[in-house]
């Protein structure tokens, strides 16, 4: 294949590169698009892991493999699974915790939040209230101006089982196309009851989820795989009864309007019911029987009931399965404590349903007093160190004010909040707040136990400014630095040698040029000189000067060249190349140049070498043109961060501030400038003259001394850019 | 040294003791204290001052609340400040550096009960007034007040139990209406200074047509037996005792000698009979402030 003239090898590589990204890309957003990704799905509640899962209102927890939503709240939800799934089938074995209300399955759900129906989604439930299997769609999610709520499908009741608490069943709930179907069976019915509605305008993708209303629920087996059409008619090929709707046909029922109304499962007639505050108050001495009624705010670990005056502890008590918000009247024996009470030995039965205590917004200050012993709470705190212990619970340990106390998790849903949770953290907790030394141990006034991973709120993050990144800050900083000083002194090499070259470059043109064409140029006047009669002596005098400014200017074009040259650079020493230089200028004569060097030799950076020789070398000229001395002497001086350069001659002399023009004493200082030099110039009139430049060098880089050097450059530079515009230390002052 | 409160008789015997020990040791002692013994957070802030400050080398904490000073009495160890507790225990466990010097409430509460069963000849009704959690102490002498109550006498009825607080006029109102609902009262048993005074206050105003005897713990003034004909008795901690001893412990410590981990200091059972013994006297003398000054009177 050839390539066009006028596609360059770069755009075609360009243009390739930019092809492999976007296939790539493509790539990977088709694979995380496609409904069968991460399918089949298999929970983990048997292994207690479920960090897989979110949850929106609830307790959720997984207990012996099953995950429990042990709280009445109308809605609650735990949601996992892709968004992008399409037609795919769940099946799990679903029981209820709770007489009133519905527990199941969510199949592409979407937009979910905290709340009754707040999530875009169908929904199939095993309800009490009519015994039945329920399917519908809810349309929770804020969409434009509409917000349908729960459209409930279809129902189909249960003739040969009775959806009772604490009984499993298995659903199913499929999504293939716009066809939704459910089925449920119990071990009493194993044939299925089956639903199934077409929905015309239906969801086509999104995640799946366990839910519950009013009830509380328990899941286990929890299976998801893609479904085909075969699964679809094979649940309803098996079906005993069949019930087919079309969901805009179905009649709308919406249950968060037509809320079951609560009622008493037993009526209790105790006419002793204390207030929970009151038991504090009971004797000490005799054991008292009581009576109280409060609202269940934790079951697990341990069952603790609040009322509006107080909350207290009931161990192992005689109880149905409760769940939180429970109302429930307990009978038991009083045992008083310092701020809450024990009920031990005690009955209790349920009263109510769905009647959630809201926690009592508190200080750490304020709990550690132990007035809200035994109660729900919600404090906020700064995380100051968490821990795992083998029983996978968490504990964290926080600050507020000068208050410290300890929250404490049995979750099973933890490992990705203990690694979310970053030290230093602002968090808000909701909990039960407990002063017993059996979980205080004594090291904080108190202690929270959380009911779920969702009585946690990450409030803010950590402060940047801690003490590790300010650290890694300044590494950070002086590498960088470090860094660019490196390249900066790498362009300025890069750039010296350029203008070496450019040197070269014109030091040979003018060689093959300039300096031939003076030699011909002189060899054709010496030509014309002896071609001509002796008795033109008019013509002979002016072609004998003509002949000297040839000459002259030869000679001045191959000293250019000389200087022009940077050969002496294969010499390391500046003394010894400009020795060379020097002996150059003044052979065949009688100046005698002498050459001294004081302390240790060092190498001397290429510009600053450059720069000393030129200086030099301008000296050794003005000397051997204007000055007439019989010696020159040449010395370089070496010190720590110092080397200077004196160039002396016994000759005439001048006298300083007339006139020097010619003298390249500019051309010097600018040099000098350039390197930061100091340049001094002393002369007198008969005691020749002396030159001198001084050049800081760079310090010598060490392992332990690059950081001080680094900050003394630091210093220099900001005092430098400071006053850059009105001193320089290093210019000039002759 | 950081009591509950100042300007009440328990603390300033307190003072007067951790002055008298302070003069013998050579020890210097700085002395503050929340105005209100329910002030709490005054009492963690001093605390922390004092960590904060590094200027000294040991606390004597007489706490204002029983689990809101665990933090910063762990942050006092924690900097290596030696401390001792007085008055009424931490739930902390006493270590290296942590010593308690307290009131023996049981004791308290065993005076109390006996009190009351002799002068109530083994029948009749008490209430008992003042319950407050945030003082481990009280609680310990109301636990062991009924249950001493219960062995010796168990024909007295503990007909009613009520909160306390540090507030006087509240107490007075809660004694007026326990009289008012058993108007057959025969003794109360006040827990706190402040429900002595409130009880006192309550039975001037509704002058029950009875004796109803009080029986009251750490009273804040020298006992008024003269002028309140129904002030039985007052079970006195012996606070200047405790101030003594806490710095005479610390020195110690400092010395290297070995300490105590717990003392329990014994209550007084202060009667008509024996308030004016010299005993008596000198638990209550509060005279250390006026020798502790050389006073120049002009004319």
């Amino acid at each position: 294949m050839t390539i066009p003239h006028f596609v360059g090898r770069r755009t075609l590589a360009a243009f390739l590169i930019c092809l492999l990204a976007g296939i790539t890309i493509w790539g990977i957003r088709a694979y995380r698009h496609s409904s069968g990704q991460h399918l089949p799905y298999h929970d983990s509640f048997a292994k207690g892991k479920a960090d897989e899962w979110k949850a929106l209102g609830g307790t959720w927890e997984i207990s012996n493999g099953v995950m429990r939503n042990d709280s009445d709240e109308l809605g609650a939800k735990l949601l996992t699974g892709s968004p992008y799934w399409h037609n795919y089938l769940i099946e799990a074995d679903v029981s209820l915790l709770g007489v009133d209300g519905d527990a199941g399955l969510v199949i592409r759900s979407s937009h979910e939040e905290e709340g009754v129906d707040s999530y875009n989604g169908y929904y199939a439930g095993i309800r009490t209230k009519d015994n039945s299997l329920v399917l519908g769609r809810a349309e929770g999610a804020q969409q434009g101006w509409v917000r349908n709520g729960w459209l409930e499908a279809t129902k189909q009741s249960l003739m040969l089982s009775k959806i009772r608490p604490l009984e499993w069943f298995h659903l199913k709930l499929l999504a293939y196309g716009c066809q939704i179907a459910a089925s449920v069976t119990t071990a009493s019915q194993p044939t299925p009851t089956v639903l199934t509605i077409k929905d015309a305008n239906c969801l086509l993708s999104g995640r799946f989820g366990l839910r519950s209303y009013s009830s509380g629920g328990a899941w286990r087996n929890v299976v998801v795989r893609a479904a085909t059409r075969e699964d679809l008619t094979e649940m309803l090929q098996n079906s005993g009864t069949e019930e087919k709707q079309s969901l805009q046909n179905a009649p709308i029922e919406d249950p968060a309007f037509t809320v079951p109304s609560p009622r008493l499962e037993q009526q209790r007639t105790s006419t002793n019911v204390q207030s929970v505050g009151s038991l504090r108050l009971a004797s000490f001495a005799h054991p008292v029987r009581a009576t109280i009624r409060g609202v269940v705010i934790l079951t697990s670990p341990l069952l603790f009931v609040q009322d509006s005056t107080g909350g207290a502890y009931v161990p192992w008590p005689k109880a149905p399965p409760l769940k939180v918000g429970d109302e429930v009247e307990v009978t038991g024996n009083v045992s008083p404590g310092d701020f809450s009470s024990t009920i031990e030995q005690a009955t209790v039965h349920v009263l109510w349903q769905r009647t959630p205590m809201p926690p009592i917004s508190v200080t750490a200050s304020q709990a550690s007093t132990g007035k809200f012993d035994a109660t729900f709470i919600e404090v906020r705190g700064r995380l100051a160190a968490k821990e795992r212990d083998p029983g996978d619970a968490l504990t964290l340990d926080l600050d507020e004010g000068p208050q410290s106390f300890r929250a404490i998790l049995s979750s099973t849903r933890g490992d990705q909040l203990f690694e979310g949770l970053r030290l230093g953290s602002i968090l808000q907790l909701r909990g039960i707040c407990v002063v017993d030394p059996k979980f205080t141990q004594n090291h904080t006034p108190f202690v929270l136990l959380l009911r779920s991973n969702e009585d946690l709120q990450i409030l803010a993050g950590p402060p940047w400014w801690n003490t590790g990144h300010i650290v890694l800050l300044v590494v950070l900083t002086l590498l960088l630095g470090l860094l660019v000083n490196l390249v900066y002194q790498r362009i300025e090499h890069w750039r010296f040698n350029a203008v070496l070259q450019e040197r070269e470059r014109l030091a040979q043109e003018m060689h093959d040029t300039l300096a031939q064409s003076f030699a011909g140029v002189g060899f054709q006047l010496q030509a014309i000189r002896s071609g001509m009669p002796a008795a033109m002596t008019d013509l002979h005098r002016q072609l004998d000067l003509a002949n000297t400014l040839v000459r002259r200017s030869h000679e001045e074009a191959r000293r250019s060249i000389t200087t022009l040259r940077p050969e002496w650079l294969k010499s390391e020493d500046v003394l010894c190349a400009l020795e060379t230089s020097a002996r150059h200028m003044v052979a065949g004569g009688v100046v005698q140049v002498v050459t001294e060097r004081e302390g240790d030799q060092r190498t001397i950076p290429l510009r600053i070498a450059d720069a000393l020789f030129r200086i030099g070398q301008e000296a050794v000229a003005n000397a051997v043109r204007h000055s007439s001395p019989n010696v020159l002497k040449l010395r370089i001086q070496y010190e720590k961060n110092l080397a200077s350069l004196e160039i002396q001659d016994n000759g005439s002399g001048f006298i300083p501030g007339q006139n020097v023009a010619g003298f390249g004493i500019r051309g010097m200082r600018k040099r000098a400038q350039d390197i930061s030099a100091k340049l001094t110039i002393e002369s007198q009139p008969g005691k020749g003259t002396r030159v001198v430049v001084a050049a800081p060098l760079p310090p010598r880089i060490t392992f332990t001394s690059w950081p001080r050097l680094w900050w003394t450059f630091i210093v220099e530079h900001g005092i430098n850019a400071r006053f850059s515009k009105r001193t320089n230390s290093y210019s000039y002052r002759g | 040294m950081v009591p509950q409160t100042e300007s009440v008789m328990p603390w300033e015997l307190a003072h007067a003791g951790v002055e008298a020990a302070a003069a013998s040791t050579g020890v210097s002692v700085y002395w503050s204290a929340p105005s209100r013994e329910d002030d709490v957070e005054a009492q963690v802030a001093l605390v922390d001052r004092i960590i904060e400050s590094r200027h000294y080398q040991s606390l004597v904490l007489a706490p204002d609340q029983a689990l809101a000073l665990i933090s910063p009495v762990r942050r006092a160890l924690d900097h290596g400040i030696a401390t001792v507790v007085i008055g009424s225990p931490l739930p902390l466990p006493a270590c290296n550096r942590l010593s308690y010097i307290v009131n023996d409430d049981d004791e308290g509460g065993r005076l109390a009960a006996e009190r009351v069963a002799r002068i109530l000849h083994g029948h009749g009704t008490v209430a008992v007034l003042g319950i407050n959690p945030d003082i481990t102490g009280i609680m310990m002498r109301a636990r062991s007040f009924e249950r001493v109550l219960s062995q010796i006498a168990p024909d007295i009825h503990i007909v009613e139990k009520r909160m306390g607080s540090f507030n006087v006029s509240h107490e007075q109102q809660v004694a007026e209406e326990v009289l008012r609902a058993n108007p057959s009262l025969d003794a109360i048993v006040a827990l706190m200074w402040t429900t002595i005074d409130g009880s006192l206050s309550a039975l001037d105003n509704t002058r029950p047509k009875r004796l109803v005897h009080v029986i009251g713990f750490d009273i804040a003034e020298l006992p008024p037996f003269s002028e309140q004909q129904s002030l039985d008795s007052i079970v006195q901690a012996d606070t200047r005792s405790m101030g003594y001893d806490a710095v005479e412990l610390l020195h110690a410590r400092t010395l290297g000698k070995p300490v105590p981990a717990m003392v329990r200091i014994r209550p007084t059972l202060i009667t008509r009979e024996n308030v004016d013994t010299s005993e008596v006297h000198q638990m209550l003398s509060q005279d250390w402030k006026s020798r502790s000054r050389e006073w120049t009177l002009e004319p």
